[in-house]
């Protein structure tokens, strides 16, 4: 009975990640009829179904999913580690400095080949990363790290590197409506070779993060009190912060800038299945998966055959989405 | 750990699929043609298209142009001219993302690419199998005929690209006489967005709107703006005094009266004699044959004493 109890929120968000996936694979712009599937499963990619299914839907699919887990889990760590509930993967930087780096790439011509094609989320990769570095670097003090000075730090310079981004679209000769989707979380790439490339941060970052959640628990009291119960503080802090921007700089270079999953996922979790991060952690990486496929199926269909950017998505139907579990929660406090 | 190295097998097992199914070779009823784009890519075509999804107004405009307006199956979102590729199915382009599932499902055996698609995107749909001719912006009129004969080259139809080159340079011929018979040289603004009217945007000098203008026995006043296109300084415009403004912006409905009520607007000499004036920027922004129809009206507006 209490096994039960204790897995039934993992099945449900289980049951929600599968739906939205076979969702993802199964609706789209173009109708893929049932015969046209067996076909195409029989025949692999051959058929003009089995190239939409298999070179498109399908590594779409598993991109948006790896893409709303490494933002929800990351969200729900940093949550923790700010005992903060404005907090989101981008509180530090992250996403202005790999906005700043994808513009900033965008801006240049680059040549015709596996490195040029690559330039963009290379470049919003390395610089996302900087960005963090610097930011880390400003806030230390001695050998701690303040939360507060973390996240004062990181929107002093994100306010910079996002005014530099502005400044170089609105110099830029070209298309703005690239930046602007990139910013906007439109950019999602097609084909497999995102997902590889993102696979290996997402196993590490996440990996790293799963095991954290006693030590998030630990961190709900206090750094003091933390620190008392025998918790490596500043360690548990720079390790959940290297985790975490891997996972998100990696996931914002192939999709660009989504907002609001990273934001809403924990909250909703916490709502639904309390404050305890061993059990928040692993269910955030289910729920964003869902939530970000759910937005990406409503992305593709509304303007069919326009695509939106799905971090507009997320937010228009995120926001109200959230309002309502927050007002049906009967918690005067829910944060506490 | 087992999801995961699942995920892999799966992975591994697609990609498989995918080397292994590379298009089947089509028997050549002509010689295949190389030709190199853009991009610096070898693209080989073993037959002229004949379906083509164009992914830019320009390709569709120099498409329908040469002849090849049959053969086109598929258009981007912001096509709009002319008014049979309208009809086509959009393939998207408007939210800077194409939609690569209805392209893919127009089975098209070429899909001419611009200078407002992205490397990556060209990758992409290389990736999947499809065809990619990358067709370069010209930076001049020479370099748009040379655009007309190769599209006409990669649809069967470089006779009429060729032909219609011809006729293209005759009526740029016949402008430049007229032209040559005066040595007035009004001043013109071009407007490209003055929804700000203390800094209207507008084009500075290599662009096709400059070269136009100068072509036409004008001069742009902004030809030493730097960059290509920029906002223009309301207190520039007014030491410039054009005597015309050009308003390529008309289209999202701005208006002679309104550029008029504009604060300080009305000491310009245009504004003074009434030579505000709507412009159809499709002609001039989008590198395609109509520009030697912007040219024509161009030297209508500012030179109607030649006839």
């Amino acid at each position: 009975m209490e096994i039960t109890r204790t897995a039934r929120p993992y099945w449900i968000a289980l049951l929600a990640l599968t739906a939205a996936m076979l969702l993802s694979i199964l609706v789209g712009s173009v109708q893929i009829s049932f015969a046209a599937l067996v076909e195409a499963l029989r025949s692999g990619a051959e058929t003009t179904a089995g190239k939409i299914l298999f070179s498109l839907r399908l590594p779409r699919t598993i991109l948006v999913a790896m893409t709303g887990a490494a933002l929800a889990g990351s969200g729900t760590a940093y949550q923790g580690l700010f005992r903060n509930p404005l907090a989101d993967p981008y509180l530090i930087g992250v996403a202005s400095g790999a906005g700043l780096g994808a513009v900033a790439a965008m801006s240049l011509r680059w040549p015709y080949t596996t490195f040029g094609l690559m330039a963009v989320p290379l470049a919003a990769f390395a610089s996302g990363l900087l960005t963090v570095a610097i930011v880390y670097a400003l806030a230390k003090v001695g050998r701690a790290i303040p939360a507060s000075n973390l996240i004062l730090a990181g929107v002093a310079v994100s306010s910079f590197t996002t005014a530099l981004t502005s400044f170089l679209m609105l110099r830029s000769n070209g298309e703005l409506r690239r930046a602007l989707a990139w910013l906007l979380g439109g950019a999602t790439m097609s084909g497999w070779q995102p997902v590889l490339a993102l696979l290996p941060y997402l196993v590490v970052g996440l990996g790293i993060l799963l095991t954290l959640g006693h030590a998030l628990n630990v961190l709900q009291f206090g750094d003091e009190q933390a620190q008392q119960l025998g918790l490596p503080v500043t360690r548990v802090r720079r390790l959940i912060i290297i985790a975490a921007s891997l996972t998100t700089a990696a996931a914002v270079s192939f999709a660009g800038i989504i907002g609001f999953v990273g934001l809403i996922i924990p909250h909703i979790l916490r709502l639904l299945t309390g404050a305890d991060y061993r059990r928040l952690l692993p269910l955030s990486l289910v729920g964003g998966a869902a939530l970000l496929l759910a937005a990406d199926v409503l992305a593709r269909v509304l303007l069919a055959p326009q695509e939106l950017p799905v971090g507009i998505v997320t937010a228009l139907a995120g926001a109200p989405f959230f309002l309502w579990v927050l007002r049906r929660s009967r918690q005067a406090n829910f944060w506490s | 750990m087992k999801r995961f190295s699942k995920l892999l097998l799966i992975i591994a097992l697609l990609t498989g699929l995918l080397a292994a199914c590379a298009p089947a070779a089509v028997a050549p009823t002509t010689a295949p043609m190389a030709m190199t784009d853009g991009l610096g890519r070898e693209v080989t075509l073993t037959a002229p298209a004949q379906r083509v999804v164009s992914l830019a107004p320009s390709n569709a405009e120099i498409l329908f142009a040469v002849g090849a307006g049959s053969q086109v199956v598929g258009r981007d979102e912001f096509t709009n001219y002319p008014e049979s590729a309208v009809t086509l199915p959009s393939v998207g382009g408007s939210m800077g993302g194409y939609n690569f599932e209805q392209i893919v499902n127009l089975k098209p055996d070429l899909v001419l690419a611009a200078e407002i698609n992205t490397p990556e995107q060209v990758k992409a749909l290389e990736n999947l199998g499809v065809t990619v001719y990358y067709l370069s912006n010209p930076t001049d009129i020479e370099g748009m005929y040379a655009n007309l004969i190769t599209v006409g080259k990669l649809t069967g139809k470089e006779p009429e690209a060729t032909a219609l080159v011809d006729s293209l340079k005759q009526r740029v011929a016949a402008v430049e006489d007229r032209v040559a018979s005066t040595t007035a040289k009004p001043k013109v603004f071009y407007e490209l967005d003055g929804s700000e009217a203390a800094k209207p945007w507008t084009a500075g000098a290599g662009t096709f709107i400059d070269i136009l203008i100068t072509m036409a026995g004008g001069e742009n006043v902004a030809a030493s703006m730097e960059g290509s296109w920029g906002q223009f300084s309301q207190e520039a415009l007014l030491v410039a005094n054009p005597d015309f403004i050009l308003l390529g912006d008309a289209a999202y409905g701005t208006t002679a009266e309104q550029v008029a009520a504009r604060a300080g607007w009305e000491t310009i000499q245009a504004v003074q004699v009434e030579q505000v004036l709507p412009f159809n920027d499709d002609t001039v922004s989008r590198p395609g044959p109509r520009l030697v129809d912007a040219l024509e009206e161009l030297v209508r507006i500012l030179h109607p004493e030649l006839k």
